[in-house]
């Protein structure tokens, strides 16, 4: 019966501190010597006394408050809004003319207070009386009102037309004038706090509030120690001086001045002057070929680049030839995991946590050992912002390191130059001015969103090529999968449950594979550097020519692995646990050759996230300094000599 | 008939609370006056007496276990329309405390706003107690005087509204009125030769209905015109 409301417990009106103010001016100008003066109405044949005229009223306002003109139209404009006066020959037309036009002052019931708002039904019963007067003609908004009103109120329906008749009889006792001006007086009421449709509701003040502004607070020792506490707090905000402030806002509508369409226009045309889509077609979240001017907002701060989307592909293009895509990935990841579908928020977290924290994992992203624990300890109950402090980590270390070196690299180059600089469209001025316009909707959000699925499965199809070829052949058909969440192409490789295990089946069979993938990797500058798992089903042949490319790289790792193999577990199915427990075998054996550029211990880093993984006696590092990364468990010996 | 004596009850109850709220209505205008606020008070007090008695009756009738299904039905309809009618009352009193705070009648220099009232309330007065006349004689500072008891009779108006839904179980919201809307519409006030049609408010339709017999009339002119003077060329010819 009931309707369920979020309640927050706001159910008061708020202060309406004005209502007091015109209270005392409306008292003034009742002054027999200082008031205004009065004049008759003439109605039929009855006057009634006690009509103003527009200006009379303005003047008033004027000599007693001091005011300059059009202050004084204003308030004068709001007395007659609120209801404290109300026009005589133009009912509807709440507004103060400043001819002879007459108004007439409002009795104080009818006044609006700030405790009570305009009861649904007392208007019941106004609507009740006025059906009875006009014999059933109400307007349309007001019939509205009256049916509504009757599901409403509909218990309370027999008393309200009770009480309608009974105050229409009651009025009868009254003197003709005096009736009249009732009518009058009732219906300026209801046109204030029921405003018909299209009148502007003065009265509206949005939200009711918590608390009570009536309320007395008995000021108790409890209320005083928290107007301390919240003043002592009040005190340690940090401050920034306004001239530091508003020299931030002059510099920033400075720089951003040409970009703003309104304020610098726009290339080709405002779509919304010109009816031309163009601007909105070339400026779409992934073009093939950005403006100019997205470009170079580009170059603005970091936080341009990484908002939009666009900017985002080119950053991780430029990333990955630095070895440090990871990194936008991982903050992509997060950004998802924050902003996506809430439902899906642990095994979100823990996918990242398996691709990107994990001691070992294939895209291993270099955060500090405090961050490393605060995140991992948050990860036992995982929410929407649990990879803050990586995130903001990770943040950080893009846009203090790699983000200057991508402006000068000749992949950011490379697109400033191929942007475009659209034509600017003449505005066609139509020899027929109401020809009918064709108008085209957009597309809907969600094939929008489809499309965008299939662009970055594609490109995850497609990265995929690069980094493990040897995969080419059973990743493909994959990626379809892993449309929740926007981490690139290594993804499909480290996602738990089944559609991992036809990939498990396939890692012990490289041979067959590998020599396929071997031709099939079309090797770019410099080695293929992410810790995948696919590292796993690298076979030896592999192993040695990616030796060769490698060049400086330990050659001995390798050998040293291999023997390792046969303690690892093939042609199984294996849950994500189990992969982790194979991978740290490697981790011993690597530490001794690798000169490990962190300072703290590598026992500190490795937090495992639940019980499962409680054996922890094999640690494993994999550092990441921004650029070279060669993590050792991704060497295919182990799996050569398996297979 | 126990339900006749209710609704009859309820009847009147409801009387004074329209006189009340008319009465209300004109505090702080200029048909002000102590004699208004001794109506006010006087009215006020029977409407109490009637509501005490309402709310004896119909708590009495509503505890009676023997009562039909129907009768049940029909009498906790009447228990809401006395409910929502003690509501009202309640708010207009706390108005009419507040107006009477603001509007002391015999501070010089606190004047009434004119609101275009010249006559006085005594008629409906008359109506809510039920009298011919109104005889007057109270001391002259009442409407100072008299907000102390009002304000102690509010608090007696929701002690006993609290009592009524603490005592008293019927959902409001379960009861279904009687009358459908438009109701109004069918009884025979309606038929409404008032004086208030004479001073329509609006006033143009007035002048609609003048303008078209005028119309008219002049139409009619001219036709005889014409006809007369085709009669006469007829003639001549």
């Amino acid at each position: 019966m009931t309707v369920a409301r979020l309640d927050q417990g706001q159910r008061h009106r708020p202060r309406m501190a004005f209502l007091k103010k015109i209270e005392a001016l409306m008292m003034e100008m009742q002054n027999p010597d200082t008031g205004i003066k009065m004049q008759t109405q003439r109605v039929m044949i009855t006057s009634i006394p006690h009509a103003v005229a527009g200006n009379d009223i303005l003047q008033w306002i004027l000599q007693h408050l001091q005011i300059t003109q059009e202050e004084a139209l204003h308030l004068g404009d709001l007395f007659v809004k609120y209801g404290y006066i109300y026009p005589l020959q133009e009912p509807k037309n709440l507004t103060l003319k400043t001819d002879g036009s007459l108004y007439r002052f409002q009795t104080p019931y009818f006044w609006p207070v700030q405790s009570w708002p305009a009861d649904d039904t007392d208007y019941a019963i106004y609507l009740a009386k006025k059906n009875i007067k006009r014999k059933g003609i109400l307007e349309e908004y007001e019939k509205e009102h009256y049916n509504m009103l009757n599901q409403k109120i509909n218990y309370k329906w027999d008393f309200v037309i009770m009480q309608a008749k009974e105050q229409y009889k009651a009025g009868k006792e009254r003197k003709k004038a005096d009736r009249y001006a009732l009518d009058c007086q009732e219906r300026a009421y209801w046109l204030v706090n029921r405003t018909p449709p299209g009148m502007l509701d003065v009265l509206e003040y949005g939200l009711d509030r918590v608390t009570d502004p009536n309320e007395n607070k008995k000021k108790t020792m409890d209320v005083y120690r928290r107007e301390i506490m919240y003043y002592q707090q009040a005190i340690m905000k940090s401050r920034v001086k306004s001239s530091v402030s508003l020299q931030g806002l002059v510099k920033y509508s400075e720089q951003f001045l040409s970009n703003d369409p309104i304020l610098s226009g726009c290339l080709p045309s405002n779509p919304w002057v010109t009816d031309d889509t163009e601007f909105w077609d070339l400026n779409s979240k992934l073009v093939e070929v950005p403006t100019r001017m997205r470009v170079e907002r580009w170059a603005f701060n970091f936080n341009e680049l990484i908002r939009d989307p666009k900017g985002r592909q080119n950053f991780q293009v430029f990333l990955k030839k630095e070895f440090s895509g990871e990194n936008l990935s991982f903050w992509e990841a997060c950004e998802d995991l924050k902003y996506g579908d809430q439902s899906k928020v642990k095994e979100k977290a823990e996918e990242i946590y398996k691709l990107f924290l994990a001691p070992g994992a294939r895209r291993w992203i270099n955060i500090d050992g405090t961050t490393m624990g605060i995140t991992v300890k948050g990860l036992k109950h995982p929410h929407r912002y649990v990879l803050d402090a990586a995130q903001t980590h990770i943040y950080m270390l893009m846009k203090k390191d790699s983000y200057g070196r991508y402006l000068k690299s000749p992949v950011y180059k490379e697109m400033l130059a191929k942007a475009v600089v659209p034509q600017e469209t003449v505005k066609k001025s139509s020899p027929f001015p109401f020809r009918r316009r064709h108008l085209r909707s957009s597309p809907s959000p969600i094939i929008l969103r489809q499309r965008e699925e299939e662009a970055k499965a594609k490109e995850a199809a497609a990265t995929v090529d690069i980094t493990q070829p040897s995969h080419h052949t059973s990743r493909a058909p994959r990626p379809a999968v892993y449309a929740g969440t926007n981490t690139p192409p290594s993804l499909p490789a480290a996602s738990p449950g089944p559609p991992a295990q036809p990939h498990r089946a396939a890692c012990p069979r490289p041979a067959s594979e590998a020599p396929g993938g071997a031709q099939q990797q079309p090797e770019g500058a410099g080695p293929g550097p992410f810790p995948s798992a696919g590292g796993r089903s690298r076979t030896a042949a592999l192993s040695f020519g990616r030796f060769l490319r490698r060049g400086c790289r330990a050659s001995p790792v390798f050998a040293a692995l291999s023997p390792r193999c046969p303690a690892v577990p093939h042609g199984k199915v294996q849950p994500l646990g189990e992969r982790e427990r194979r991978l740290r075998p490697d981790a011993a054996a690597v530490s001794s050759f690798f000169q490990i550029k962190t300072d703290a211990p590598l026992e500190s880093r490795i937090y495992p996230i639940d019980s499962e993984e409680g054996e922890d006696n094999r640690h494993r590092a994999c550092k990441d300094s921004a650029k070279e990364v060669i993590c050792p468990w991704e060497n295919p010996a182990e799996e050569g000599g398996a297979g | 008939m126990v339900k006749e004596e209710c609704k009859a009850l309820l009847d009147a109850l409801n009387k004074v609370t329209a006189c009340y709220r008319h009465m209300v209505l004109t505090i702080g205008g200029t048909s002000d006056s102590q004699n208004l606020r001794e109506e006010l008070k006087k009215t006020r007090q029977k409407a109490q007496e009637l509501a005490v008695a309402n709310r004896n009756k119909l708590t009495t009738v509503l505890k009676d276990k023997t009562v039909s299904k129907e009768d049940k039905a029909e009498f906790e309809r009447l228990w809401v329309i006395f409910s929502t009618c003690l509501e009202i009352l309640e708010i207009d009193m706390r108005r009419a405390l507040e107006l009477g705070h603001e509007f002391p009648l015999n501070v010089p220099k606190k004047h009434l706003i004119q609101t275009g009232m010249s006559g006085g309330t005594s008629g409906v007065a008359a109506r809510a107690m039920s009298v011919q006349n109104m005889k007057y004689e109270a001391e002259h500072n009442i409407d100072v005087v008299d907000l102390k008891d009002l304000e102690n009779e509010i608090n007696q108006v929701g002690e006993m509204m609290y009592e009524m839904e603490m005592k008293v179980n019927v959902p409001q919201w379960t009861v279904e009125a009687k009358q459908d809307p438009g109701a109004e519409l069918k009884s025979t006030i309606s038929v409404g030769a008032s004086s208030i049609g004479m001073i329509s408010v609006e006033e143009n339709k007035s002048f609609c209905d003048i303008s078209k017999v005028l119309a008219g009339i002049i139409f009619s002119a001219v036709l005889i015109i014409a006809i007369v003077l085709a009669v006469c060329v007829v003639k001549l010819s």
